[in-house]
């Protein structure tokens, strides 16, 4: 690769994180620009700092509900989805047995399939137990996709592991419970931060099950109550932006923290599947 | 290398078998809680008229009212065309631009970790932010890009994005396109990392230019990538409801409505789960085959190489 | 485990800081979590600003002293009646518990009593005799109450008292007063009415259709809009628009579109709600203060002079945990005193016929209670069936293509008629009332 393809190459990165980091850029500025002034000519810098529209959103708007609720559930989902999916997925790469080709199918088929299609059906037995507005009535729905994505990456990193320590615990006596906790757990860490990362990465973004099965702001996850701001007369752009730059926030931190495993995740699925 | 297992139970496949189901009870139990039973239930309430708001009517066996009524409704059709429309657009953008920064990526020596970090932003954020940041800046008549296109000469007035049936769709795919993106070139990029650096070096001793390298080596030999992400954001595109919710409710009418939001207002707002349950089993078939499309093209591609 | 998977969150991170993290979200998860409450609650849900959110919040604090130690939360909604309609939906489909009383739009009473939605009062005892007979009718459904009515609107026709002796008793007369008006300069339209393509489009052809003798759905709960007495009546509207009596531009008109229009001075008569008389009453803003007089809605040939009835009333949550204590709510808010306050501060007409006696409540109605009785209990209601929303909608459709010259009147009401009557077919309500 010649030095003038390189530098080319360069200049279009940086064309293009720029112009993939701009629309952030302007959502920050305009969050603490005045509400009087979010519309008029824009600058590249802006003069003029206000925090109104954090403040209104944590005072008027009590914005640590949606919040606390999306960390209380994209946490709890996160947890569920690895134990079960790492369990189900050290079978499938460890333990022979007939239809493992058959669940793999429909571990990617389910992930793949529009969600929309059991809104109703779940509505309705959520409906009917009571658990509509409740914790355990977004948990349940969101292993819909967090449990069949959990499986595929763990299968994908379960298998770059080596069996030789594996087998030779088994030889000592260990049953295959205790090779898992001890030998596969430790040695395949990086790979199931990877899947928790990803899984909660997916929950604290989803919105459909959100929307369908939470009521009001008590239970209502981040995603919902930032789309569903209303102002009296009009939408209060200020504090919209605000609300948006703090739901970013977590997201962007696990992003720059875990960067290389994310991407490691992503690919190992995608391309090895 | 042999394998004793002396000391452990005897390790006979149905022994395995029992252990593994073992194992994998606990997430396929959910799994089939949670999705093969609704989509059941889902089929079967297709097959009723079930509207809540009129529970006087009872919940009656209908059969295939539900589908006739929407293959009849042009408003079903115009919903199953945005959605095509805009998964062959936005796949095919995100490809173009996808490739476009795998390559610069590629091609980038220092500081490759930061650029990555920075260029998979966008696909970190939540859809909704998403959403409402590019509705924010194709506001009209003061949000930046109506600014930047009256300063800059292109137009005397700022349109109305929002108001016109063809218009809103641009705010639309480039959100998706935007938040995307990161994730095909990722993708790419791995592909990209995977072709053996030998190849090229042998092309240049050659004399092919870069041009050609790119046709008769890059491009062949990314073809599973390329598969594998159209395969994965296509299935994801034609199931596109955030964004649109989001920023337009499917307006102005029903202009930028896609199928997802069209069974969801049936749902939600009408309350007619015996309907939006067909809309949404249409969906899921129409899905299904074009998994099995993209699958069998894919078994095709590994034939060929 | 807990550990071991904020260990795998952020590996290579020092145990203080993971334990840290897990004491954060766990303080988060315990603060937020409000349990059970002690205290007796009822919430309430409907939208109020100003003066009226004022009132409502010192109605509920005396109810609080009254019956300690039961609090009240207001739980706020959109203010735009669809908006809340709609959060109502979702809310009661989805069987919540919470809100126990709900202010409700007039016209959503059967809607909501049919879904199952909202509890017949009917068991709570409670005398509905001192009510007016046409809102008690709209807070029925199958013969039980569903609802208290609160206060009531009705559309009513302002006129500009230094431009004409009295206020016109037919719609004959006030075609010819609001023509000559403009004839002579002094204002550019004549009369002004909602005519967007919304609710209250139909609003206004109701009174325009009782006025010469016509109806929604007749006696018997047929369809009877497409009647000669209503072609008669839309074909009033659409004269008036094309005489310029009623200038085109109403087409897109809603109600403060016309209050401003009356307001600047600029119409010799309106027909807006009771809420529009404070406001052109206020010298600051109103260009017209002191020349309004405030009259019923003129009478055509065949019919009678009637306003549409408007309101709002308070139903219990079908699904509320303690429908006791909502009822003491809706009990209180509905009592005699708080209406007449509401009247005395908001200026709202209340649903019970002796307060019209009051003296108190006279001097805020502004116009003479005898003729405010008459109105709001001649009011005219909308037609009280579960699918009203769908065929409000169908009739606005073809009203306002009718008005905009797209249709023809009879033919735009046939087509609404058989719109509504297949509505009401599949909706199995066909023959009811």
């Amino acid at each position: 690769m010649t030095r003038a393809w390189r530098r080319l190459g360069l200049a279009a990165a940086l064309l293009l994180v720029g112009a993939g980091l701009a629309p952030i850029y302007v959502a920050l500025v305009s969050s603490v620009s005045p509400e009087a002034r979010i519309f008029a000519a824009p600058s590249l810098v802006p003069t003029a700092f206000v925090a109104d529209h954090y403040r209104a959103l944590f005072d008027a708007r009590d914005f640590w509900l949606p919040i606390r609720n999306s960390l209380v559930v994209s946490g709890a989902t996160t947890v569920l989805a690895v134990v079960a999916g790492g369990l189900c997925a050290y079978a499938i790469v460890r333990l022979r047995f007939r239809g493992k080709a058959f669940i793999l199918a429909m571990v990617l088929a389910v992930s793949m399939f529009p969600q929309i299609a059991i809104v109703a059906p779940l509505y309705l037995v959520l409906r009917q137990v009571g658990l509509i507005d409740t914790y355990p009535g977004l948990v349940l729905p969101y292993l819909t996709f967090a449990m069949p994505l959990s499986i595929w990456l763990l299968v994908g990193f379960f298998r770059q592991l080596p069996l030789e320590i594996e087998d030779a615990a088994l030889m000592d006596g260990a049953t295959r419970f205790q090779a898992l906790r001890h030998v596969v757990v430790p040695l395949a860490l990086p790979g199931i931060a990877a899947t928790a990362i990803l899984t909660f990465l997916y929950c604290w973004n989803e919105f459909l099950f959100a929307l369908s099965f939470t009521l009001g702001p008590e239970r209502q996850t981040v995603p919902v109550a930032i789309a569903l701001f209303r102002g009296q007369y009009q939408v209060p752009w200020g504090q919209v932006l605000a609300g948006a730059i703090v739901a970013t926030i977590p997201v962007a931190l696990i992003v720059l923290v875990a960067q290389r495993r994310i991407v490691q995740g992503l690919t190992a699925g995608a391309v090895k599947g | 290398m042999m394998r004793h297992r002396s000391g452990s139970p005897s390790t006979g496949s149905s022994d395995e078998a029992r252990q593994a189901a073992l194992f994998a009870a606990p997430a396929l139990v959910a799994i089939a809680a949670v999705v093969a039973f609704p989509l059941v239930w889902a089929v079967w309430e297709s097959l009723h008229r079930h509207d809540l708001r009129m529970p006087w009517l009872g919940r009656s066996f209908v059969g295939a009212a539900n589908y006739r009524e929407a293959f009849a409704d042009p408003r079903f059709w115009s919903a199953l065309g945005h959605t095509f429309g805009f998964t062959v657009g936005t796949v095919v953008l995100e490809l173009l631009i996808g490739l476009a920064l795998a390559l610069a990526l590629n091609s980038v020596r220092r500081g490759a970790g930061a650029l990555r970090t920075a260029a998979l932003l966008p696909w970190a954020v939540p859809t909704v932010v998403a959403a409402l940041v590019w509705r924010f800046m194709f506001e009209s008549p003061g949000g930046v890009v109506n600014h930047l296109l009256v300063s800059s000469g292109l137009v005397t007035s700022p349109p109305i994005w929002f108001a016109s049936p063809w218009l809103a769709w641009v705010p639309i795919v480039l959100a998706d396109v935007w938040k995307t993106t990161p994730f095909m070139a990722l993708l790419l990029l791995a592909g990209l990392q995977g072709i053996d650096p030998a190849l090229y070096q042998a092309a240049a001793l050659d004399g092919a230019g870069p041009v050609r390298q790119m046709m008769h080596i890059t491009l062949p030999l990314l073809r599973p990538a390329i598969l594998a992400a159209v395969i994965f954001r296509s299935l994801d595109a034609f199931r596109v409801f955030d964004v649109v919710y989001v920023m337009t409710r499917g307006g102005p009418g029903a202009a930028t409505e896609p199928l997802s939001l069209y069974a969801f207002s049936a749902l939600f707002r009408d309350l007619r789960f015996g309907y939006g349950s067909a809309v949404s089993v249409i969906m899921f078939l129409v899905s299904f085959v074009l998994a099995l499309f993209w699958l069998r093209a894919a078994r095709y591609q590994v034939e060929l190489s | 485990m807990p550990l071991a998977c904020v260990t795998a969150l952020f590996p290579g991170a020092s145990l203080s800081r993971r334990l840290a993290t897990l004491a954060a979200a766990a303080a988060i998860t315990a603060g937020g979590c409000g349990g059970e409450s002690s205290v007796p609650m009822v919430t309430i849900s409907g939208s109020s600003v100003g003066r009226e959110a004022e009132l409502l919040r010192r109605q509920i604090a005396r109810f609080e002293v009254d019956h300690a130690p039961l609090r009240v939360e207001i739980r706020p909604t959109p203010d735009a009646a669809d908006d809340r309609h709609q959060l109502y939906v979702q809310w009661l489909n989805a069987r919540a518990p919470i809100p126990d009383v709900l202010q409700l739009d007039i016209v959503w009473t059967a809607e909501f009593a049919a879904a199952g939605w909202i509890l017949d009062l009917d068991r709570f005892g409670g005398s509905r005799e001192d009510f007016f007979p046409s809102a008690i009718a709209a807070a029925s459904w199958n013969g039980r109450t569903y609802a208290r009515p609160w206060f009531v609107d009705v559309g009513m026709l302002y006129w500009r008292t230094d431009l004409m002796a009295a206020a016109p008793g037919t719609f004959a007369d006030l075609d010819r007063i609001a023509a000559r008006a403009v004839q002579d300069g002094a204002v550019p339209y004549g009369l002004v009415w909602q005519g967007a393509r919304y609710e209250g489009l139909v609003t206004v052809f109701l009174e325009y259709l009782s006025a010469f003798g016509g109806a929604i759905l007749d006696a018997h709960g047929r369809v009877a809009v497409d009647s000669d007495a209503a072609v008669r009546a839309l074909t009033e509207m659409r004269t008036e628009i094309a005489s310029k009596v009623v200038p085109a531009d109403v087409l897109s008109w809603q109600e403060e579109q016309t209050r401003f229009a009356f307001q600047n001075g600029q119409a010799a008569f309106m027909r807006n709600w009771p809420y529009a008389r404070t406001l052109l009453g206020d010298a600051h803003d109103s260009a017209v203060a002191g020349r309004v007089g405030v009259a019923p809605m003129p009478a055509g040939a065949g019919g009678a002079a009637s306003g549409t009835l408007g309101g709002s009333t308070l139903a219990i949550n079908a699904h509320s945990a303690h429908p006791d204590r909502a009822y003491a709510l809706a009990q209180y808010l509905t009592d005699p005193r708080q209406m007449a306050e509401r009247a005395r501060v908001v200026g709202q007409f209340p649903p019970r016929a002796r307060l019209y006696d009051d003296p108190a409540v006279e001097a805020s109605l502004g116009i003479d209670p005898a003729v405010a009785r008459r109105i709001v209990s001649g009011a005219v209601p909308r037609p009280v069936t579960p699918v009203y929303a769908e065929l409000s909608g169908i009739l606005q459709v073809h009203l306002h293509a009718v008005l905009s010259g797209q249709e023809e009147p009879a033919a735009g009401l046939r087509a609404a008629a058989s719109g509504i009557r297949a509505l009401l077919e599949r909706s199995g309500l066909a023959g009811t009332t």
